[in-house]
């Protein structure tokens, strides 16, 4: 990690800021070769596309301690939620449905009241004024696209409304559909357009404005399947392009792998870890971010706790006991796929395979434990019949129906808290 | 003539998809012809005949000289053809003046319904859950039960109080009575607006005023050309309000000219008719040329985002 560089818009130079890595938590925001593109662009600023000139405010997003709870509620939507957004970056709200992910990002856009703590844009306290002083914009799940304007007219309300002149209004726009490949479609209204040019559509809107910050509330999930991973890499690719601060939502754990630089998991309105997806997955917070980081999911199994270590079936596991401290008789284990050490051996936990999927170079081996009382943890309503998924090589793959032990990489398990759920180690 | 069972027959449709509101339009039209509606079609064609008759009579009657009106059977066709009829009737009544009062009061009729119940059901419709405003909704709705002769006498006194007993005072009353229906309509429409095309708006710096503007009005606009010509109808037609409010008989609107004027027409009917085709004239060209609008903005139904 030597520096790396963040854009920003400032006027006729192009600016570059060192950002010193733990000053931040961008992961790998800057993308260094977009420096080229600045060459190609002869506009008013540093990136691509029309930046607020003379704006060199950082656009920073803190959430402070912010909740909301709804009218006629006990329990908040959103319990004091804490995370510092920083300039540039592309931060992921993920999680279960009704976890409270659109909730913060609405109350980020002034969309909802903030009950408690504060949000800040900047060195801006924003917790009670309206969306049009935010200086945010928002791209909607159905994208809102107003049905009586053609695409153009849509993508240049803001400015309009702002009162910019009609010529810049249309340059801007202009810069902005060249960009999302929209200049044919700029008469069209938006009934006359594909799911995917109206989703662009919906981001074009964004951009012309160039503001501080970007919303995205589930953007891709009215797109089929094909179109959404283009688009994902679009967005994506998109925003470290403009190095507009980016604050993104979905259900989606992989979006939310792809897509950001950081990711946030909610889950009953309370953040449960937020760090780098690399650290989503190689360290999950607890056992409900081991479970919904990664597909396919973390294997979780209840295993009693011995002198030196755990007993995973037949299979010994040591753990330094310090860790396991002041948990009771039993810890979760947990594991991925693809640390799992398959074997024949009676060593380990005992499994039968019902399912092997082929995926080529890899299969993935599905498998219920030989003893019923032993039951695997794990996230969503199918807990119940949760198998044990295992990754073996394409090429020597158990047969359906035997008998196989499994014991988790002793470099890569992770060790949870029976009761709390929380890490140990 | 024949485009006529067919402007029944959709203003039957019309009336349908209004009430099953816009989330059901289009049902109507996706029904093959065949089987049952052979029947519906007869019957309606059928009821039409009393809407069509008196309308040929109409018609007829008015292009006739006054010896073939008095002489010759209702039905018989005008010959020679005649604007004697008329000719008389326009200086008789002194049509341009009539004209242009019933004009301004039902173009301010039109305009004002609109105007006030697009402002009023966006009040109420996005404050629903404020008691003020849903109760001022049910407050409006009830007035739709409260017909116009069973407030007649008070209001003839009220407005004679404020000075309005002239045709700004009927334009005024009509505007009051459309508004109950108006609401209802609008505010039905309103629910099918999906509330992100606000909130975008209003993250796009839109005040509440311009977000009117800007959005809900133009998204209302099939809407507004319904209750336009509900207003149009209501107004244009009207005899008794503006009959008893207006106190100057100069004033008077079209069809109020018509009945003062009914005696001296005597037994001229060709006069007498020629002078209610030229006030019924603009309601049905009106009528002819916006219902395929009003059609289309009803069965579109919700917006799609």
């Amino acid at each position: 990690m030597a520096q790396r560089t963040l854009t920003t818009g400032g006027k006729g130079a192009v600016a570059r800021v060192p950002i010193d890595p733990p000053a931040r938590h961008t992961g790998d925001t800057a993308d260094t070769d977009v420096g080229g593109s600045f060459t190609l662009y002869n506009g008013s600023s540093g990136t691509f596309l029309p930046v607020k000139e003379g704006n060199d405010v950082m656009a920073t997003v803190k959430f402070d301690q912010a909740s909301r709870i709804y009218p006629g509620n006990d329990t908040p939507s959103v319990d004091r939620l804490d995370i510092d957004v920083a300039d540039g970056e592309f931060l992921v709200l993920v999680g279960p449905s009704g976890c409270g992910k659109s909730t913060s990002l609405r109350m980020l856009a002034g969309l909802e009241e903030v009950n408690d703590g504060k949000i800040w844009i900047g060195d801006r306290d924003v917790t009670d004024l309206s969306p049009k002083d935010r200086d945010v914009a928002m791209v909607f799940q159905n994208y809102a696209l107003y049905p009586h304007m053609t695409v153009a007219d849509n993508m240049g309300f803001a400015l309009k409304i702002a009162g910019v002149d009609k010529g810049e209004i249309r340059k801007r726009v202009q810069e902005a559909a060249g960009i999302l490949d929209l200049t044919d479609y700029l008469e069209r209204k938006p009934k006359a357009l594909s799911g995917g040019q109206r989703q662009r559509v919906a981001m074009g809107r964004a951009i012309v404005r160039s503001p501080q910050v970007f919303l995205m509330d589930e953007p891709l999930s009215n797109l089929d399947a094909k179109l959404r991973v283009q688009t994902r890499t679009q967005i994506a690719s998109l925003q470290r392009r403009l190095g507009v601060t980016t604050v993104y939502v979905t259900h989606d754990q992989i979006e939310a792998m792809t897509m950001g630089d950081r990711i946030a998991l909610l889950k009953d309105g309370i953040l449960q870890q937020c760090a780098t997806p690399r650290e989503m997955y190689d360290r999950p917070n607890n056992v409900f971010v081991a479970g919904f980081i990664g597909s396919p999911a973390m294997n979780l199994v209840s295993v009693p706790v011995t002198e030196d270590g755990v007993q995973f079936g037949s299979h010994r596991l040591h753990v330094d006991r310090s860790l396991l401290g002041s948990s009771g008789n039993e810890v979760i284990v947990g594991m991925r796929p693809e640390d799992v050490e398959v074997t024949t051996n009676e060593d380990g936990l005992e499994l039968i395979v019902d399912v092997v999927e082929e995926l080529g170079a890899d299969a993935y081996v599905y498998a219920t434990p030989a003893n019923p009382d032993i039951r695997l943890e794990g996230v969503g309503d199918d807990a119940l019949a949760k198998p044990f998924i295992a990754r073996v090589d394409g090429r020597r793959v158990p047969d359906k129906g035997s008998k196989i032990f499994v014991y988790p990489n002793p470099d890569h398990m992770h060790v949870f808290d029976k009761e709390s759920g929380a890490r140990l180690g | 003539m024949s485009t006529q069972p067919a402007l029944v027959s959709e203003n039957v449709q019309a009336i349908e998809n209004l009430e099953g509101g816009p989330a059901r339009g289009g049902s109507f039209r996706g029904r093959r012809i065949g089987g049952d509606s052979w029947t519906t079609t007869f019957l309606l064609a059928l009821c039409s005949l009393t809407v069509l008759i008196p309308l040929y009579v109409t018609i007829a009657m008015a292009f006739k000289t006054t010896e073939q009106a008095v002489e010759g059977s209702a039905f018989s066709l005008p010959a020679p053809f005649s604007i004697d009829g008329f000719r008389e009737a326009w200086s008789l009544t002194d049509f341009p003046r009539a004209f242009t009062i019933s004009l301004l009061v039902t173009a301010g009729t039109v305009f004002g319904t609109i105007i006030l119940a697009a402002f009023a059901s966006y009040a109420i419709s996005r404050n629903w859950e404020r008691r003020l405003f849903r109760y001022s909704f049910f407050y409006l709705l009830a007035a739709m039960f409260i017909p116009f002769p069973v407030l007649a006498l008070a209001q003839i006194r009220l407005t004679g109080l404020a000075g309005l007993d002239n045709p700004a005072g009927v334009t005024l009353l009509h505007i009051m009575f459309q508004l109950s229906f108006s609401v209802l309509l609008f505010t039905a429409f309103l629910r099918s607006i999906p509330m992100e095309l606000e909130e975008s708006a209003r993250i796009d710096g839109a005040s509440t005023w311009q977000t009117f503007w800007h959005l809900i009005f133009p998204l209302l606009a099939p809407m507004s050309a319904t209750v336009g010509i509900f207003a149009f109808l209501a107004s244009w037609n009207d005899f008794m309000m503006p009959s008893l409010i207006t106190s100057d008989p100069s004033l008077q609107t079209l069809p109020v000219v018509q009945s003062i004027f009914q005696t001296q027409f005597s037994n001229n009917y060709n006069v007498s008719f020629a002078s209610y085709l030229m006030a019924m004239a603009p309601a049905i060209i009106v009528y002819i040329f916006t219902q395929r609008w009003v059609m289309a903005g009803v069965t579109q139904g919700a917006v799609k985002g």
